[in-house]
């Protein structure tokens, strides 16, 4: 904001902003007075627009802005002024500024070859076509996913193949730590959710099954979707969630930061050092915590057992046996080592597509939990289908 | 308002302490601020240049000390009045601080949007003045902050601290991390807008050739407190503290010094 006495400013309030036209002898002014800065702008946006353009009755009329009344002014100011200016030359009148100073000068010399910059438009498309065109980029974006993943998987089997030609590759202290993370830490809320999840079903079923008098069916219905589906889904979502994120979050990081391509010119493979680890730990670590979650949600249904239908626990044990198969367990358990080799890929592929900012970090995590989580139930699905052909 | 040898003083801070953790940063530190001017704030690293603009500024709360922003201590104000006082001024953060989901004409309107109720129209047109005045191409208009170099996006944060045309411009480190070009011509680009908005100029920056170039005074921070302040050939003629002395008589300093180039171009001929 510039004022007219530059120097020392004394704390007198502001005159309000205003301006009159006038037509004197051939010419019409514009007398502005007060403070033209943007806290007022608004106002007087909209007085001047209710003023109309001066017509010049023949060519020797000329336009003035008198601006010596003016105590303050900005470039919102100035940018009024000259739009003014600027409608009166295009109907005819030629317009100079009076009683400006040095400093208002420049000013609004600036702000008038500012305003001559040509402005882009934006590109505005239909929003059909912007539909049509986004689904399109979904689909190709889908496709891509799935050749990149599956380019993928064929790198981390190559990169395992090298590994056990060459065992000295392999590294342990890495592999156990991602043990422990993946595997050891996710035990107390796997455990928690499967027990309560088997708790539940238990519960719904016989509720659902008492009108049939078939409530001790219960049992099975809680044994077998325990040990076929809820173990391994729920802990394979579970994984995908903390697990596949972090592996995602730790290697994006790294990606951000240049850590990788330092790795890469100290001749390090970041395949042997970052994403073999973290597979092949989810491969160990899934399947003993989806058997950690298949005993504790038959555990929760024994529990609930004993709560509504009053089964005592050698009861509850002796169903069991009579209904569960080992082969229920397996077809369970089979699918573990899979769902691991999903998440960790998922999770290590989506850090190593980082860009450099963090949002790229953001948008990756999120799409490594939501992919991962999609395959482990398409996965799932897959089994299913196939299980049931071969009669398991 | 504080007057002082004729000029206003807009910024006051005296006795100012503040501690992170054990590590005392400042004890004692005064400063004033003079409206109109262009002031360098200069001190090695770690000796909180960055954080006494985040104090005045009122984003860190100093332990001890007075800040008077306009005349005004900053500790007693009301929000509504403290709110009226943030309005007269802007800040460039280090790497422009924009709103990274807003393309940077939106990020320009941001403070307009919030704080005053114009049309749209006007607001398209004062952020596209804006954008033109900062040196931005027109093109850059509709473009993301993700999608600008370096230096523009430090164009585009300094074109939003002038979104309200404010009365004073707080830079942090405004050349940092600019090739020398783009550097020289964001010093030109302060100088010229300092001069056509009459702003004043709070300044935090290593550079020295932006020093030598635009500021008229610099604050040399140093043993916890504003130990000289001085236009930048007094201070390099007259260095009276080891760190000034290493400072600006250094071989960097002399390089940026216009009395030296003087010197050097006068051996030529």
């Amino acid at each position: 904001m510039l004022k007219r006495d530059h120097q020392l400013v004394l704390p007198t309030q502001a005159r309000a902003p205003g301006f009159r036209v006038e037509l004197r002898g051939t010419t019409f002014r514009l007398v502005a007075t007060g403070a033209w800065t943007v806290a007022e702008a608004a106002d007087l946006d909209k007085a001047l627009k209710r003023v109309r353009v001066p017509i010049p009755p023949t060519p020797d009329f000329t336009g003035e802005m008198d601006i010596a009344g003016i105590a303050e002014i900005d470039t919102a100011g100035a940018w009024l002024l000259q739009r003014t200016a600027n409608a009166w030359a295009k109907g005819g009148l030629r317009t100079r500024y009076r009683g400006a100073t040095e400093s208002f000068r420049i000013l609004i010399e600036e702000v008038h070859r500012r305003g001559q910059a040509e402005r882009p438009e934006i590109e505005r498309s239909h929003p059909l076509e912007k539909m049509i065109e986004d689904a399109g980029k979904a689909m190709t974006g889908a496709g891509r996913d799935a050749v990149q993943l599956t380019e993928f998987l064929g790198e981390v089997t190559a990169a395992f193949w090298r590994m056990l030609k060459q065992p000295w590759r392999f590294r342990p202290i890495s592999f156990f730590h991602h043990l422990d993370h993946a595997g050891l830490r996710a035990v107390p809320i796997i455990a928690l959710i499967c027990f309560l999840i088997g708790a539940v079903v238990m519960q719904q079923g016989v509720v659902q099954l008492r009108p049939f008098g078939a409530e001790p069916f219960a049992v099975n219905m809680v044994a077998i979707l325990a040990l076929r589906e809820v173990g391994i889904l729920l802990t394979a979502i579970m994984v995908a969630g903390r697990s596949g994120s972090a592996f995602t979050a730790e290697i994006g990081s790294m990606k951000m930061r240049e850590e990788i391509d330092a790795m890469r010119t100290l001749g390090i493979d970041p395949m042997d050092t970052l994403v073999l680890p973290r597979v092949l730990a989810l491969v160990v670590a899934l399947p003993l915590l989806t058997f950690l979650g298949d005993i504790m949600g038959l555990a929760g249904g024994g529990v609930m057992a004993f709560g509504v239908l009053g089964l005592d626990f050698s009861t509850y044990i002796d169903k069991l046996h009579e209904t569960v198969d080992f082969q229920h367990f397996l077809a369970g358990m089979i699918k573990a080592p899979f769902a691991a080799i999903i998440i960790a890929l998922v999770g290590c592929l989506e850090g190593l597509k980082v860009e450099g900012s963090a949002e790229s970090l953001g948008t990756h995590v999120t799409s490594a939990v939501v992919k991962a989580i999609f395959l482990v139930i398409v996965l799932d699905a897959v089994f299913a289908i196939f299980l049931s052909g071969i009669g398991v | 308002m504080i007057v002082e040898d004729g000029r206003e003083v807009v910024i006051r801070v005296r006795g100012l302490a503040k501690s992170f953790g054990t590590h005392q940063i400042w004890d004692g530190l005064n400063l004033d601020v003079y409206r109109g001017e262009i002031l360098a704030i200069v001190g090695g690293s770690g000796q909180g240049k960055s954080v006494l603009m985040r104090v005045i500024t009122g984003l860190v709360m100093p332990d001890t000390g007075v800040v008077a922003l306009f005349g005004q201590d900053a500790q007693t104000l009301a929000p509504q009045a403290r709110l009226n006082i943030e309005k007269r001024w802007g800040i460039l953060f280090q790497d422009g601080a924009l709103f990274s989901s807003l393309t940077v004409l939106q990020n320009i309107q941001v403070p307009m949007r919030e704080h005053l109720d114009l049309p749209q129209s006007m607001m398209d047109d004062l952020a596209f003045l804006k954008l033109t005045m900062v040196g931005l191409p027109p093109e850059a208009a509709h473009k993301y902050p993700s999608e600008l170099s370096g230096g523009m996006r430090k164009r585009a944060g300094l074109a939003r601290a002038l979104a309200l045309d404010p009365e004073i411009v707080f830079l942090d480190e405004p050349t940092a991390g600019l090739d020398p070009i783009g550097a020289s011509e964001f010093d030109h680009l302060i100088r010229k807008l300092q001069q056509t908005l009459g702003l004043t100029v709070y300044m935090v920056t290593h550079d020295l050739d932006t020093i030598f170039t635009v500021c008229e005074r610099v604050a040399v921070l140093a043993d916890k407190k504003i130990v000289r302040t001085g236009s930048p050939t007094e201070l390099q003629s007259r260095p009276n503290h080891p760190w000034i002395k290493e400072y600006f008589c250094g071989e960097r300093a002399r390089a940026a010094s216009p009395t030296e180039q003087r010197r050097l171009i006068g051996n030529d001929a």
